[in-house]
């Protein structure tokens, strides 16, 4: 398993990770910040669970992130 | 002559209330993520808007919303509910680039100023932008004789926006220089994947950097800062600047503290009226430059405007301020009847005599001498961190205030 961190209100609509990653992210339409699908919010973060075979796409989407909100970790 | 405003660059509350005790005429800002200062400036939120309006308008103060980053499809109904808010609380225009944004800024009614992303350097390009913007910024690369050209043809063509009169020409005045023009640079993308023209610049041209061949020969360059301009500063030829017929001077800076933004704006103010009046003169511009040399800045040259190239590298790779400000506590309370504040320190050490700075949403901002302090009602010389203290205060403190001791650099190096 791996875990996906994102501190959401530091996003400025950039749509990298949704590039790197389209099952996990999606662009909200509502205030143009990117969401990670599945996610729990635990104060300032959005958390979810993931595969091990999606690590690779979502380390590209953290490398990606211009403001540096994004974190994988392998469980 | 009519008044020439000076608009002050607001990037949390704190910026806000210094710009309104140091007579700004109109303020601009960003809320949430579509503007230059994305990354950096602590961002207002669609909810302070209305709190903005209120407090600019009981000054005075004209309200300007920054929305001018490039937009993605993805972008416009946050960029329609940032505008629809704008003009629900009354803000008085909004600075835009992309014609998304102008364009629906224009549908519901609200007045559009065109940013310094547009770059503006030519009286045709206004008469295209006229048909839906009543104020633009010209570029930051022209000359002063280019500036007068396009105020001069402004008037001549009558050149007019939407409110029916003529357009108004802004120039800024201080505040930090791209390496590009204005703003429209790729570096920060290209290295880190980090668009400066979505508010996120990595400032690659502040940094240093090594120049070598490719057989691995470094070159000897005397200066590292390879492609990091000065700030600008036109306090010692405003009048010049003035003279031009330019109806905005408006200061860079949204990513900065109060302590910076009272102090451009109460020295663009004063030459401002001096040079209205006839009164400007050349001591008083070098006295306002040394006022300014005491916030932020990486020294100061005049910009294009006296048709120099780009030539001026500052040195260092932050601020070259003569002095800087280190946080050492916040208030608690205030004893209105007696002019007492109670403090805590949090860090270092505060002596008596100690210059220090108070900031804070609501206080906004103001310097003072540290006098008698006392701890548990005990006459103390100094405190410590984690101690409690009391002293007097000319004006009301709040536990959402900060202090800053104020530490002036020419007295470290001569110590």
């Amino acid at each position: 398993m791996i875990q996906i961190i994102h501190l959401r209100h530091k996003c400025i609509g950039c749509n990298a990770c949704i590039e790197s990653a389209p099952n996990q992210w999606v662009m909200s339409k509502k205030d143009g910040k990117s969401y990670l699908r599945k996610s729990r919010e635990k104060g300032k973060y959005f958390i979810v669970e993931a595969e091990d075979w999606e690590y690779d796409e979502n380390s590209e989407a953290q490398k990606n992130c211009p403001v540096n909100i994004i974190t994988v970790k392998k469980l | 002559m009519t008044k020439v405003e000076v608009m002050a660059p607001v990037g949390s509350f704190e910026s806000l209330q210094a710009a309104i005790q140091a007579g700004a005429d109109s303020v601009y800002f960003g809320i949430e993520q579509l503007n230059m200062r994305a990354r950096s400036s602590i961002n207002f939120t669609l909810d302070d808007l209305r709190e903005i309006k209120t407090r600019c308008m009981a000054h005075g103060i004209k309200t300007y919303l920054t929305l001018n980053t490039v937009l993605y499809d993805h972008d416009i109904n946050l960029m329609k509910s940032i505008i629809d808010a704008a003009k629900e609380a009354d803000v008085d225009a909004i600075i835009a680039m992309d014609q998304a944004a102008i364009m629906y800024a224009r549908e519901v009614g609200l007045t559009v100023h065109l940013s310094t992303q547009i770059n503006i350097t030519n009286v045709e390009a206004l008469k295209f932008y006229a048909h839906f913007a009543d104020v633009a910024v010209l570029s930051r690369e022209l000359t002063l004789k280019q500036v007068k050209t396009i105020v001069d043809e402004v008037e001549k063509q009558q050149v007019k926006g939407p409110n029916g009169e003529l357009m108004r020409i802004e120039v800024f005045v201080h505040g930090a220089l791209c390496m590009a023009v204005s703003g429209k640079c790729y570096l920060s993308l290209h290295t880190h994947n980090s668009s400066a023209n979505r508010g996120a610049c990595k400032q690659n041209c502040r940094r240093t950097y090594e120049v070598k061949d490719d057989q691995g020969k470094e070159l000897v360059i005397d200066n590292e800062y390879i492609m990091s301009p000065k700030d600008l500063c036109t306090v010692n030829f405003l009048d010049k600047i003035i003279e031009t017929g330019i109806s905005v001077m408006k200061i860079e800076g949204r990513s900065k503290g109060p302590d910076y933004v009272y102090a451009t704006v109460a020295a663009y103010a004063k030459a401002r009226d001096a040079a209205l009046t006839g009164k400007f003169t050349p001591e008083l511009g070098n006295e306002l430059m040394e006022d300014l040399d005491k916030v932020f800045n990486r020294g100061f040259w005049g910009g294009y405007f006296l048709g120099k190239e780009l030539g001026e590298w500052t040195d260092s790779d932050g601020s070259k301020a003569k002095r800087r400000r280190e946080f050492v506590g916040n208030g608690v309370k205030y004893f209105p009847k007696i002019g007492i504040g109670e403090f805590r320190l949090r860090t270092g050490k505060l002596a008596k005599g100690d210059k220090i700075m108070i900031t804070g949403p609501t206080t906004g901002i103001f310097e003072m001498e540290v006098g008698e302090m006392r701890v548990d009602d005990q006459v103390v010389e100094s405190v410590g961190a984690n101690v409690s203290f009391s002293m007097a205060t000319p004006q009301k403190v709040r536990a959402s205030d900060k202090i800053f001791k104020i530490i002036e650099l020419i007295e470290i190096a001569e110590s």
